[in-house]
């Protein structure tokens, strides 16, 4: 989770997993929206001595759908380049690392932008084209220690870089934002709070988030908002359906890879192996055995898996996993239309006050983004919309919004009223949630927002 | 065209035909060099079900290596070079 690890091939392809995407507007600047595509998912901090680093044969992009035909009209595009300063040491750095172009740093990438406008639906358009926005820039190192890193936020800071055309970049290690009992989850839906309720019961405990201690490869980029919506403006309607982006995340690997001797060469088209929208979609709603062909799909393909939205698997498990606390949901048998909005559609006007995110009626699993909604600055909330927080998920989706609980809770009944009010959900979906506050580490209140990474030296276990 | 060692395909290369090479190509450089629909292939016999994979491992060699299974052959001929990148959409070497 969200999407770590999620499907069986992409498990296997670390550097190419899309483990989440976020979207909002930047509470520090409302006139920009911050997109972030994280990569390389459960780093382990000491992970040495070639320490975690983007795919150099791997094209990560962000799309952006500006017209709600859920294909993409703006496209961003990432590529990786390693290089070596020393072949003769083992050594990931030879001494202290001062700065980004400091010589005791060996093993470095360096990456460029390039943006690509579709003017068709053409969700291929992945084979070069557009613009080239900036070449060789810096990522930073991996956080290693204090005789390593010793400065590691001025690396950091050192690696966000502003390009000409009004975007900034940053490309490199961050604090995994996300937050879920893994542990628990994956034991058969397990819920250590109420896991006296389940159907394999045992005292009830409290919940352990095994992801604060780990880290992940974080591609963000913060644009003006007037360069991503359909006709140049920074809508202040919530209400406009110019307002509303559809955004997703993806990786992709040349078709063909030759191997010879120490060689390895790409050749062929670029085809996609990993995909991200709203968080979870993959992991919780599709199924084990069409995993691996949603991640090669895009958004505009998903009509075929609008029928494990409308009856999602973990709605009928969750009655079973917990007896009796789930009455009314186990003899809910209407598809979900709550589920189909929130995931597929989004949420037209006057179901939620002041709130709409529909991008039209073509399913599709995108974020959506009402850009035209402020940030909210002053005590958010992270349930979002379900906590009565118009500017969090699933309005974008902010890198702290507890999206475990919002989705879990959604799953569980609580969304159906608001398209089907004679249902009343169970009073155990209050008693649904992820337990887990996160630390303020795991955030900053600048761009990129994801802390800093933890360094291996000082959290040597995981 | 004839499978090769690396010490022999020189001097087998330089006797062959470009019309004998071609009869005895295997249907996978046949098919590359546009003649499938001369000597049709049986669907169910044969046919491996993991792709063959042919590419040009030196255009001025004139070498291809075609993978199937876990074998791999690497040829010597310029003309099924020259057909490959003109296939590919490139100028063939001379």
């Amino acid at each position: 989770m969200s999407s770590h690890r999620e499907a069986p091939a992409i498990s296997q392809d670390p550097v190419a997993d899309n483990a989440d995407t976020y979207a909002f507007v930047s509470p520090d600047d409302p006139t920009t929206v911050t997109i972030i595509t994280n990569y390389v998912p459960l780093e382990g901090p000491p992970g040495g001595p070639n320490f975690f680093e983007f795919g150099d044969d791997v094209l990560y992009s962000i799309f952006i759908d500006n017209d709600g035909d859920t294909f993409p009209d703006i496209t961003y595009q990432f590529r990786f380049r390693t290089t070596l300063q020393n072949e003769d040491t083992f050594l990931y750095n030879t001494g202290p690392i001062g700065s980004l172009t400091d010589p005791n740093w060996n093993k470095r990438q360096l990456y460029s932008v390039r943006k690509i406008h579709s003017r068709h639906n053409d969700n291929h358009e992945r084979d070069g084209g557009g613009d080239v926005l900036a070449i060789n820039l810096a990522c930073p190192p991996c956080n290693i220690g204090p005789r390593s890193t010793p400065d590691y936020d001025d690396l950091a800071a050192a690696a966000v870089h502003r390009l000409p055309t009004g975007e900034t970049v940053f490309a490199g290690q961050r604090n995994d934002g996300f937050f879920v009992d893994l542990g628990a989850i994956f034991d058969l839906g397990d819920i250590r709070e109420i896991q006296n309720l389940h159907l394999i019961p045992s005292p009830a405990g409290e919940s352990v988030d095994p992801l604060k201690t780990l880290n992940i490869h974080t591609i963000a980029i913060k644009v003006p908002i007037s360069k991503l919506t359909r006709h140049g403006s920074r809508p202040s309607d919530p209400a406009s359906s110019d307002a509303v982006l559809g955004i997703w995340g993806g990786a992709s690997r040349r078709k063909v890879q030759v191997r010879d001797g120490h060689s390895v060469k790409g050749s062929g088209p670029w085809v996609q192996v990993s995909r991200l929208g709203n968080p979870l979609f993959n992991e919780v709603i599709v199924p084990v055995g069409d995993k691996d062909r949603w991640n090669a799909l895009d958004p505009s393909d998903d009509s075929s898996f609008e029928k494990y939205v409308n009856q999602p698997e973990l709605a009928k498990l969750l009655p079973v996993l917990y007896p009796g606390a789930f009455p009314n949901l186990a003899a809910y048998s209407k598809d979900r239309a709550d589920l189909h909005a929130i995931l597929l559609t989004g949420i037209p006007g006057g179901i939620v006050p002041g709130f709409q995110n529909l991008t039209g009626p073509k399913p599709a699993d995108m974020l959506r983004l009402n850009v035209a909604i402020p940030p909210t600055t002053k005590s958010p909330n992270a349930l979002g919309v379900v906590g009565g927080d118009l500017a969090g998920y699933p309005n974008g989706r902010r890198v702290f919004d507890d999206v475990v609980s919002i989705e879990l809770k959604a799953v569980a009944g609580a969304t159906i009223p608001l398209v089907d009010p004679t249902f009343t959900p169970d009073a155990a979906v209050g008693a649904v949630s992820s337990y887990l506050t996160p630390g303020a580490d795991r955030y900053q209140s600048m761009f990129p927002y994801l802390g800093t990474p933890h360094d291996g030296f000082d959290t040597p276990s995981s | 065209m004839e499978r090769l060692s690396r010490r022999s395909f020189v001097k087998i290369a330089g006797a062959a035909t470009g019309a004998a090479a071609l009869a005895s190509a295997p249907p996978i450089a046949r098919a590359a060099m546009g003649e499938e629909g001369a000597q049709p292939t049986e669907a169910t016999a044969g046919v491996p079900e993991e792709p063959v994979v042919a590419y040009v491992r030196d255009a001025q060699r004139g070498e291809v290596t075609v993978t199937s299974g876990t074998a791999e052959h690497t040829y010597r001929d310029r003309a099924l070079v020259q057909r490959l990148l003109r296939a590919a959409g490139r100028k063939g070497v001379s």
